[in-house]
Order: C-alpha cells, then sequence, then structure tokens
C-alpha cells in the first residue's frame, strides 16, 4: 500500500507564479511533475495550508460534511477518509469496494477544465465533501498539523483521479471518477490523453472574469475528444459577477447553449448539488468497445521509489485484475500486474478494476520511460487493438542548460535524471559549448515546461544554472528534397544545400478589453503573425484568434501582452502546422570565431536587429584586452553589425608598499584563478560570466 | 650562476642574522577620515594618542636588539598630528634604543597639521624627508575627497618645511579623481612641479571597498574614464620627464641632484619604499602596521586600544602571521620588483630569494617579451614603459602557487 505520507493530498493544481520576471508562468503540479523535494512547494503550501484552514472553519458545520471520524487518519487502513458504505446502496450490497461496485450505467468519467484561478481547486474540494468521499476538518488536521518543516521534504505532492460515491436525487448510487487534468498548453498532450479517458467535463468560468484564453483553448481540446461539456459559472456570490453576461459568452465564443450553464459558488458551496446531478443526468455512462480482452488507457503516471511506475488508467474494455500478465501495446512489453487500486481519494488497493472504471496500476515498471501515455495496457495471452490517439510526446522547445560553475556538472546530470523519473516528456542529452562549457541540451513540452525544470534545477536541486535562448525544431527541406528536422542551430546545414525552412506555428487566442485591439494587432505583427479573425467576447472585450511562429513567443509574447493590457489581456495557445519562412542563422563572431551559446537560427526581417543587440550587450560584458576586440553578427557570413571593444591601456595598481604586498598578492592570484577559468575565443578572454550577463539579460 | 637554484635552501636563517634595516611606524591618527581612505586610522584624541606612544615605545623597545635602522619611515594616519611632547617621547626612546641615525628618515604630513616647531624637532632629530599628502591642487576636488586641508596650505607649509631646512621632499598627487578633468589635473601638477620638490608620488585613485568613495561608485554615481586615466598619466609623466624627474616606479618619480652617475634609481629615490619593492626585510610598528621579517610576515592588530592592551603586557599585538614557501615567497618578490623601472637584475634575485630568474620564469619572460611589455637583457628583466602600465598582468605571471601557512591570533 502506499504509505500515509507520501500522498500529501489529491490532485491539487498547485498555482503559483515562478519568478517576477517570469509573471505571466503559473507553475502546475501536474503529476508529472512530483515534488520529491518539497522545497520548491513550500510556499505553495503555506498558501494552500492557510486557504484551507479557512475552509475548514466554514466546513466545520457544513450540512453535508459527514463524520467518518477519525478511524481514517489511522494508518494500515487502505480506506481511510472513505465514506461508508449507506444501507441498501450498489455497494453495501457487493459488500463495499472489495467486488464489483457499479454496473456500467452508474459510472461517470468526467475532468474540471478551467482558466487559472477560475476555481477548479475549490469546486474540486466540494464535490469531494459533498460526496462525503472526504471528511475534510479530519483529513486536513491530520497531514497540516504534522507538516513542520523538516518533514515536509519527505512529502510528495501528488494530482490522481479521486473516485467519488454519490446517491443522486433518483436514489441511485453513482460512482463519479475525477479526472484530472493540467491547466496549460505545454501539457496538451496530457490533457487530451485525460480527456480521453472521460466522457464528460465540467467547463468553470468565472462569473466576474468571464471567458478567457485558457477556456476557449480548454474547450476546443475537450470537444476535440467529443465530451459533453457542463458549463458552470462560478463565483456568483462575488458582488462583481455577471451571470447574464458570461451566459452570452459562452454562447457566442465557445457555441455552448447559454441556458445549459448551472450557476454556482464553489465558495459558498452553492449549486453543488446541481452540478453533481448534470454529471449523472449529461454525462453518457462508459460503454465498452466491444474487443475481446482488456484495454486500459495509460493517461497519467509517476515514480514511485518503491512501487516503480505507478500509471493512472482508464479501463475501455474487459478488467485488470492482480497477478494478470499485461502488454502494453505501443512498447510491446508484458508485465505482471502488481497492483491495482482507486483512489478515494487516498489510493486503496482492490483486487480488480473493471469497465469504465478508473485507478491505477503497478506492475514492477522500472523506468517512467518504459509508459508512454496514451499507450494501451492488454491481456498479454489474448491481446486487443490499442485505443485510439497513441502518439509519441515529442519536445517543442530547446534549450541548453548549463551548470554556471563547471563544477556542479555531475550534479546537474544527476538531478536531471531526478527529474525526468516524473517527468518522462522532459528530455536532454550531453553537449558542450565553447562558451559555456559542458551542460545539457534538453527538450519542454513548452515554454512553461522549460520554466518549471529550469526552476526545479534551481530550487529543489539547489543549482545555479543558465539557459541557453530557446529554440525550436525547424524542417529544412535539402536541395535533394531530404528533410532534417533541426533542434539545435548548430547544425543548420549550409544555406547552400538547403531548399527551404519550414518553422512551427501556433493558433493562438488573444482575449482583451476593447480599446487595446490596437496594440493587440501590432504586437502580433511584430511577432510576425497573422489574424484569422477577431469576435466579439462581450459590449467591452474581443477575442483575437492568430496564427504565429512558434519562435516568435517563446521570450516574451504572454508578457508583452499582460503589460501593454494591463493585465486584462490573456492568452494561449495551440499548436499549428509547420510554414515555410525565410530562416537565416545568425552568428555572433568575437575576433571572427563564433560564439556557439549565441548562435540562433531567426526570421531574416529579426536578424539584423537581434544581432545588432546581441554584439552591442556583448560589448558591454567584455572585458578590455590588450588589443582591440571585434564583435560582429553576421548572417550566412555577411556581416551586418559590429562592436568594438577597444584595447585597455593600463591594468597596474596605482599604489603598492610594504603593508599592501600581502593583500595585493592574494587579489592578483585570484585574478590569475579567474583567468585560467576563462574561455578563449578567437584568442580573447572572456569569462564565462560574461556570456551569463547576456543570456541573462 | 650555475648552482642549481633550489639547492641553496633559500631564506634559511644565516647564523648570526645581520639586524633588520628598515623601520616603518603606524601613526593611526587622523583629524578627520578622507573619502577614499582604507588606512587604519581613527579620529585622533588626546589621551588615547598619548597611551598608543606608550605603547609605541614598549613596541620599539621590543625588536630594537634585532633592529639598525638605515631606513625610517613614519606614515599613517597622520604623524603630524602627534604634539611636541608627544614627538618628544617617541624621539628620547629612539635615542635611547640606539634608533637614531638612519640615512633616510622619512615622516609623511598633512599640509594643514605642519608647524615649524615640529618640523625643527624632526629635523633635529634626524628626520631628512618629508611626505607632504597634497593629493590636489584644486580647491573643490580637495573637498570632494574630503582632505582637511586647503590648497593655500600647501604652498604655505611647502615653505615652512623648507624653512626648518629639509632639502629632501615629497608631494603626493592623485589623478582621475571624480570631477577632475584634464585642464585641473594640468594645473595641479604644473603648480606642483614648481614648487620643486625632489620627489613626487603620483598615483590613480584607488576605489577602496568600505570607503565612502567605493560606495559612490558602487551606486553609479561616478564615472570611471579609464582612456582620461590614461592620458592623466602620460601627462604627468611627460610632466615629470621634462622637469627632471625620474620614473624609478610605477607612482614614483624622483630627481637625480648628486654628483654620482645615476645608478639603478635616481639619488632622491625614497630607499625605504625601494626596500619593500625588492623584497627585503622590515620591522612595521604600530596598529595594523605590517612586518616582513626574514621571509615571515606579521600584521598588528587594526585596532589602537588592542594594541595599547597587548603591549602593555609585554607582547607583541599579532593578528596573524604568514609564512610562504621559498617559491612563492619567490614569486611574491619578483612580481613586485617588477614595478620598479629598472626591474630584477638577476644575481639581486639570486641573493634574495635562492632562485634563478632565469630557470624558473624563463618562459613568463620570454612571454612578457615577446608581448611587448618587457626586455630580456643581459644582467637584468625589466618591464618597458609600455609594460609598467601593465605592471599587474606580468605580476601574475610571476606569482607561484601560494604554498606556506597562514593564521591568526
Ligand atoms: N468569491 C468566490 N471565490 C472563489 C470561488 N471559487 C473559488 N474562489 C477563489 O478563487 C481563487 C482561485 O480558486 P482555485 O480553486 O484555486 O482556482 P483554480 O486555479 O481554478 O484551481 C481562490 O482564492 C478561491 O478561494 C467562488 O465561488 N466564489
Ligand atoms: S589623512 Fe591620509 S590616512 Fe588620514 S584619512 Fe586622509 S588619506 Fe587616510
Ligand atoms: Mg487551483
Amino acid at each position: 500500500m502506499f504509505t500515509p505520507d507520501n500522498i500529501y493530498y489529491p490532485r491539487y493544481y498547485v498555482t503559483k507564479k515562478l519568478s517576477p520576471k517570469a509573471p505571466s508562468l503559473i507553475y502546475v503540479s501536474h503529476p508529472h511533475f512530483v515534488a520529491d523535494n518539497f522545497a520548491l512547494f513550500r510556499p505553495v503550501l503555506r498558501g494552500i495550508v492557510a486557504r484551507r484552514c479557512l475552509q475548514r472553519e466554514r466546513r466545520a458545520d457544513a450540512p453535508t460534511n459527514r463524520k467518518t471520524g477519525k478511524a481514517l487518519s489511522r494508518a494500515g487502513e487502505g480506506r481511510g477518509g472513505l465514506a461508508l458504505p449507506r444501507p441498501g446502496s450498489a455497494r453495501a450490497r457487493d459488500g463495499g469496494w472489495g467486488t464489483r461496485t457499479m454496473d456500467l450505467a452508474h459510472i461517470r468519467n468526467f475532468s474540471i477544465i478551467a482558466h487559472i484561478d477560475h476555481g477548479k481547486t475549490t469546486l474540486s474540494d466540494q464535490l469531494l465533501l459533498r460526496t462525503g468521499t472526504v471528511a475534510t476538518r479530519n483529513m486536513e488536521a491530520q497531514h497540516l498539523d504534522s507538516m513542520d518543516l523538516e518533514r515536509e521534504r519527505g512529502i510528495t505532492i501528488k494530482a490522481h483521479p479521486v473516485t467519488m460515491t454519490y446517491r443522486a436525487g433518483n436514489g441511485e448510487d453513482y460512482e463519479l471518477n475525477l479526472i484530472d487534468t493540467p491547466g496549460h498548453v505545454d501539457f496538451s498532450y496530457e490533457v487530451s490523453r485525460s480527456l480521453s479517458a472521460c466522457e464528460g467535463a465540467l467547463l468553470i468560468v468565472d462569473a466576474a472574469q468571464g471567458v478567457e484564453a485558457q477556456t476557449v483553448a480548454n474547450v476546443h481540446l475537450a470537444m476535440k475528444q467529443n465530451l459533453t461539456i457542463i458549463p458552470v459559472i462560478n463565483k456568483i456570490d462575488l458582488p462583481h459577477a455577471n451571470v447574464p453576461l458570461t451566459r452570452q459568452q459562452l454562447e457566442d465564443i465557445l457555441a455552448i447553449p447559454a441556458d445549459s450553464a448551472i450557476e454556482a459558488s464553489a465558495k459558498e458551496g452553492i449549486g453543488i448539488e446541481s452540478i453533481l446531478e448534470a454529471i449523472v443526468a449529461r454525462i453518457p455512462p462508459p460503454k465498452p468497445t466491444g474487443a475481446i480482452s482488456l484495454q486500459a488507457l495509460c493517461f497519467d503516471s509517476y515514480f514511485d521509489t518503491y512501487k516503480g511506475v505507478v500509471t493512472h488508467v482508464r479501463i475501455f474494455n474487459g478488467e485488470l485484475r492482480r497477478g494478470m500478465q499485461v502488454k502494453l501495446l505501443n512498447s510491446g512489453k508484458n508485465y505482471e500486474v502488481k497492483e491495482v487500486g482507486s483512489f478515494n481519494p487516498k489510493p486503496y488497493e482492490r483486487p480488480q478494476l473493471e469497465v469504465g472504471e478508473t485507478g491505477y496500476v503497478t506492475a514492477n515498471i522500472k523506468s517512467p520511460k518504459d509508459v508512454r501515455m496514451g499507450d494501451t495496457f492488454t491481456d498479454a495471452r489474448v491481446p486487443s487493438p490499442p485505443l485510439p490517439g497513441y502518439q509519441e510526446i515529442h519536445p517543442m522547445v530547446f534549450s541548453g542548460i548549463y551548470p554556471i560553475n563547471t563544477a556542479d556538472y555531475e550534479h546537474l546530470k544527476a538531478s536531471m535524471a531526478k527529474l525526468q523519473l516524473n517527468d518522462s516528456a522532459f528530455v536532454y542529452q550531453p553537449e558542450s559549448s565553447v562558451a559555456l562549457g559542458f551542460g545539457f541540451h534538453c527538450g519542454f513540452l513548452g515554454l512553461l515546461h522549460l520554466e518549471i525544470v529550469q526552476e526545479r534545477l534551481r530550487r529543489e536541486y539547489n543549482l545555479d544554472i543558465i539557459a541557453t535562448y530557446p529554440s525550436v525544431i525547424y524542417r529544412v527541406r535539402m536541395s535533394d528534397s531530404l528533410v532534417k528536422e533541426i533542434d539545435n542551430p548548430a547544425f543548420l546545414p549550409d544555406p547552400a544545400f538547403v531548399a527551404e525552412i519550414m518553422e512551427p506555428t501556433v493558433q493562438a487566442f488573444i482575449i482583451c478589453p476593447n480599446e487595446y485591439i490596437g496594440d493587440m494587432m501590432a504586437l502580433v505583427s511584430e511577432k510576425r503573425g497573422l489574424l484569422d479573425h477577431t469576435e466579439t467576447v462581450d459590449t467591452k472585450r474581443v477575442m483575437l484568434t492568430c496564427r504565429l511562429p512558434l519562435n516568435e513567443i517563446l521570450i516574451d509574447f504572454h508578457d508583452r501582452i499582460k503589460s501593454l493590457t494591463r493585465g486584462y489581456g490573456s492568452m494561449d495557445y495551440e499548436h499549428g502546422g509547420y510554414q515555410v519562412s525565410d530562416m537565416v542563422k545568425l552568428d555572433i563572431l568575437v575576433n571572427g570565431e563564433p560564439v556557439d551559446a549565441f548562435s540562433c537560427i531567426v526570421h531574416r526581417s529579426k536578424a539584423e536587429s537581434r544581432g545588432r543587440a546581441l554584439a552591442a550587450k556583448l560589448k558591454e560584458v567584455i572585458p578590455r584586452q590588450q588589443f582591440a576586440v571585434a564583435i560582429q553578427a553576421a548572417i550566412g557570413g555577411k556581416v551586418v553589425a559590429r562592436e568594438t571593444v577597444s584595447a585597455f591601456r593600463k591594468d597596474v595598481t596605482a599604489k603598492c608598499y610594504g603593508g599592501d604586498i600581502s593583500r595585493k598578492r592574494k587579489l592578483l592570484e585570484k585574478q590569475k584563478e579567474g583567468k585560467k577559468r576563462m574561455k578563449s575565443i578567437g584568442s580573447v578572454n572572456i569569462p564565462q560570466q560574461a556570456f551569463i550577463e547576456v543570456l541573462k539579460a | 650562476m650555475m648552482v642549481p637554484a633550489r639547492s641553496l635552501r633559500p631564506n634559511a636563517p644565516k647564523p648570526p642574522s645581520a639586524p633588520i634595516g628598515h623601520l616603518y611606524i603606524h601613526v593611526p591618527f587622523c583629524a578627520r577620515k578622507c573619502h577614499y581612505c582604507a588606512f587604519y586610522s581613527e579620529t585622533a584624541n588626546a589621551s588615547l594618542i598619548d597611551q598608543y606612544v606608550t605603547a609605541l615605545i614598549r613596541e620599539l623597545e621590543l625588536v630594537a636588539p634585532d633592529l639598525r635602522p638605515r631606513t625610517v619611515y613614519f606614515g599613517g594616519g597622520t604623524p603630524s598630528l602627534l604634539n611636541l611632547r608627544q614627538w618628544e617621547r617617541i624621539l628620547d626612546a629612539m635615542g635611547r634604543l640606539d634608533l637614531l641615525g638612519a640615512d633616510e628618515w622619512t615622516v609623511e604630513t598633512n599640509p594643514a597639521t605642519v608647524s615649524l616647531d615640529k618640523a625643527k624637532l624632526l629635523e633635529s632629530h634626524g628626520v631628512n624627508r618629508i611626505s607632504m599628502g597634497v593629493q590636489s591642487l584644486d580647491q573643490p576636488l580637495l573637498e570632494r575627497l574630503g582632505r582637511i586641508h586647503t590648497r593655500d596650505m600647501v604652498f604655505r607649509s611647502f615653505d615652512t618645511l623648507r624653512r626648518a631646512g629639509f632639502d629632501n621632499l615629497n608631494l603626493d598627487l592623485m589623478f582621475a579623481i571624480p570631477g577632475q578633468t584634464m585642464p585641473v589635473w594640468r594645473a595641479t601638477l604644473r603648480e606642483a612641479i614648481a614648487l620643486g620638490s625632489e620627489h613626487l608620488s603620483s598615483y590613480e585613485v584607488i576605489y577602496e571597498e568600505d570607503t565612502p568613495l567605493f560606495q559612490q561608485l558602487k551606486a553609479s554615481r561616478l564615472d570611471v574614464d579609464d582612456d582620461l586615466a590614461c592620458d592623466m598619466f602620460e601627462e604627468l609623466a611627460a610632466q615629470a620627464a621634462a622637469h627632471g624627474y625620474r620614473q624609478y616606479e610605477v607612482a614614483n618619480f624622483a630627481k637625480h641632484l648628486g654628483p654620482q652617475p645615476l645608478g639603478e634609481v635616481p639619488d632622491r629615490a625614497c630607499r625605504h619604499n625601494v626596500n619593500y619593492w625588492r623584497g627585503g626585510s622590515f620591522y612595521g610598528l604600530g596598529p595594523s602596521a605590517t612586518s616582513y621579517v626574514r621571509g615571515v610576515r606579521t600584521k598588528n592588530w587594526s585596532s589602537t586600544h588592542l594594541y595599547c592592551q597587548l603591549l602593555a603586557k609585554g607582547q607583541r599585538a599579532f593578528e596573524s602571521t604568514e609564512t610562504l614557501s621559498p617559491m612563492s615567497r619567490a614569486g611574491e618578490t619578483a612580481a613586485f620588483g617588477l614595478r620598479m623601472n629598472a626591474g630584477w637584475p638577476f644575481d639581486e634575485f639570486l641573493r634574495v630569494t635562492g632562485f634563478d630568474l632565469r630557470v624558473e620564469w624563463r618562459n613568463d619572460m620570454a612571454e612578457l617579451e615577446r608581448q611587448g611589455l618587457a626586455k630580456l637583457r643581459p644582467d637584468r628583466f625589466q618591464l618597458t614603459d609600455r609594460g609598467l602600465r601593465f605592471a599587474d598582468l606580468a605580476a601574475e605571471r610571476f606569482l607561484r602557487p601560494f604554498m606556506g601557512s597562514r593564521s591568526r591570533f
């Protein structure tokens, strides 16, 4: 069984601003990002603790809060926290969770999707509470009270599906499986996988904020999966809530019938019952696929030191039992099932998972890489075909990560390996740079993912690192029409042999107040984007749908939107296809020699200004030498910008007498050491710090 | 010269060892702290100075047996801040301990604290060189630097010193002071040179940590213009040369007035300082002072109170000691000697350190010569004029990895 403290609390999407420099980035604790070191989450948790403590007081006398008592917290009770079966319920008839609990008609699988802060976490709490799945007070008391700083380090935060039992208005009991999803397009593949384990989704919209860009992107994903969407207009308790307007937006922007929306206040516990009824009434029950044996979709996984990979599955067909021989269809590997179970919200073991249900499975799988999300488990002896929709996860954004202190290389390597255990979408391979020394070329799902990985390396692993400019995968069609994928500017083939270069694009949704349309359009065109169409969201806001090159939104697109719109704009995107673009390689040369860390692939129209800016920044940080140093920016060998660091004319301590000698000698020794660590490019000695300064700027 | 250098057992005490010939005395008091100053000194207070004098005399007594000073240097702080009475006590003690009669005896003075009485007293006891901290002759700059004296005081004090009979005077000047323009520097230079001192020490402003000037620099309120600083140095070198001063060290210029032909250094060079650059031994007394005696470097506590307390108990006031391995010490000696225009005569270097420059530093010398920073002559190695502007670069090359011990008391 899971030990009580390796699970902190179910499916919390921990949200947090990463750094003041990246105000647009939100930390999402996705199952792939389990914190095995707690440091990163400490501030986040404090927020949760504070928030939940408040909630606790309120909930203490909530009418639906069943007092399941202290028993739930006793170690060794796999079912701790579970509401006792009610007499006459389906479960009671079957004698509890051990055996078949529900017929298919009484199972509902659903997710919650929302723009950040619209209330997903709060509503999830309410659902758990209202279904008696968790007696919040006791649950929290146990976990939160014991959370002194030292103990925190061992705790794991984990998001996972939760199984709830709900007695509907018709008197029947239903098994509701809430399958959590990460909330960011970077993880859209995982979101899709999670959604594909469901038949429906709750769409939460903040009544005071209205539809936001992330709402749009999420709804698109859900619609692609043909899910039943139940719109919930949340926070109706707020004085500036505007329910009619929000209804109108749902209809206008998302083509969701306005009258289908349920009004709720997750905070006040209003509308929860209606939501639960709608889940039962509107979301279709799962249907077996009709295949001859087991088909279980892997939609999530995490790594547990003792059990290996714990995979979250949804059973589409057949059943999954302990001891069964199973095959992962995509990898072709066979395993023996060690344990299956569900979450309530704590994990508890069950003898089997049956068709329509969700839960977890362990099978002594050593590496998370062996279980790709979207893969299908089937019966090894009588295999069924794979479930549709499996795709390899491909990193979309690349960047070099280097230790600032070269001595940290091994530490960085070990940390990356550890990180990858719970984030199989993160890939890396060693590379070395003249300017930055030994490091890794890393691939990420997107910018947020990149930022999370960097932040985790810094905070959890205490590493001082520097990342090179992010890059994307270009497709290069060679003269002989062979197509190469290039994710590292160093490997861009000689233009003489290149027929055309294609770059990845995104479809972006920008929602902003009307008065900023002009600014947004200017920004989009500055970023080489094309406006597809604009729609009015309501009388005050518009939504711009546009196509943009991915590489243009990597650096500061979101921040610019936020600052141009004074924080009122929001943006999200989906990956689009490739388009042919006039891309060139920009090199920065120091005394004629390229500085690899600054080579990049850019659009021709941007190359010169980028080159100029880089050269100017380098000029500021390259120390003067005894000779003049030329810094040039070159496009395909042609110099487009030049700066000169003039020769220094002296290097001498003005004044030095008897008492100063020892101190002065130590200074010189230090300087000498520093010079040994300098990189020599074009016989110019440049401290690594100089490159770092430029990359940081 | 063909002796394998390492077999010489460099600096092994040669019994019976000759007494040390150089004495530095630190007087840690100033009327007010200058904005750029990182020396250890505190605001004067008559009774503390008296205690200091007592302790200093005690310290002199402790080292006197090993001392036969050929040069003496009273630096600070502001030695001229001591009153007549205090000076008399020190001079009497030196007489009693047989420490008088140095060939060169310098006392630093602040132009605001020079009096004819004091000057005569010093002169009569054998002080024969006065170094005056002028820094600038531009009144606004003096204020900017936090100096306590005015430009007029410089001219008056200079006259006073001459009247007291001093014929070996040094002026300290600073350039590249924030706000100093080339015309201002030229005017200061012209007027200083017109005074006709025998010696000029002139150096670029140094931003020492923990000084108000450094804080201003860090707060980016000051501009550092390296090119202007270089131009100012060139102006200094040209003006000094045109008026008969010969550069003998990065920041030091002196006249050669005697009948003897010019040797390694002009005859009005400061011998006391030459001893530092050439790696010679010396005793340094007073709070914060450093001694370097037969290869062992010790530093006194930078606290007048502590210094007085320890000496009252008859103990030396060591804060730390450092002993370098012979090779590291030789590297250091090589590095700092290169600050002198005369560079290092090979035989003298061998005598001082026990190592042969041409063996251990052969590649470094060749590389510096290749860069046009130095000249390798038959008898010596010396930096060129350009090389002197890169003396730290050269010094770095000559240093050898630290080996030895450091400890604090
Ligand atoms: N007034 C009000 N605040 C709410 C309601 N639901 C959530 N919130 C608050 O909105 C903020 C974000 O909620 P959270 O559940 O974390 O949003 P998430 O980012 O979608 O998970 C929190 O401060 C909640 O307390 C509601 O119904 N009314
Ligand atoms: S007078 Fe000299 S020692 Fe005293 S504070 Fe000024 S510069 Fe420093
Ligand atoms: Mg949340």
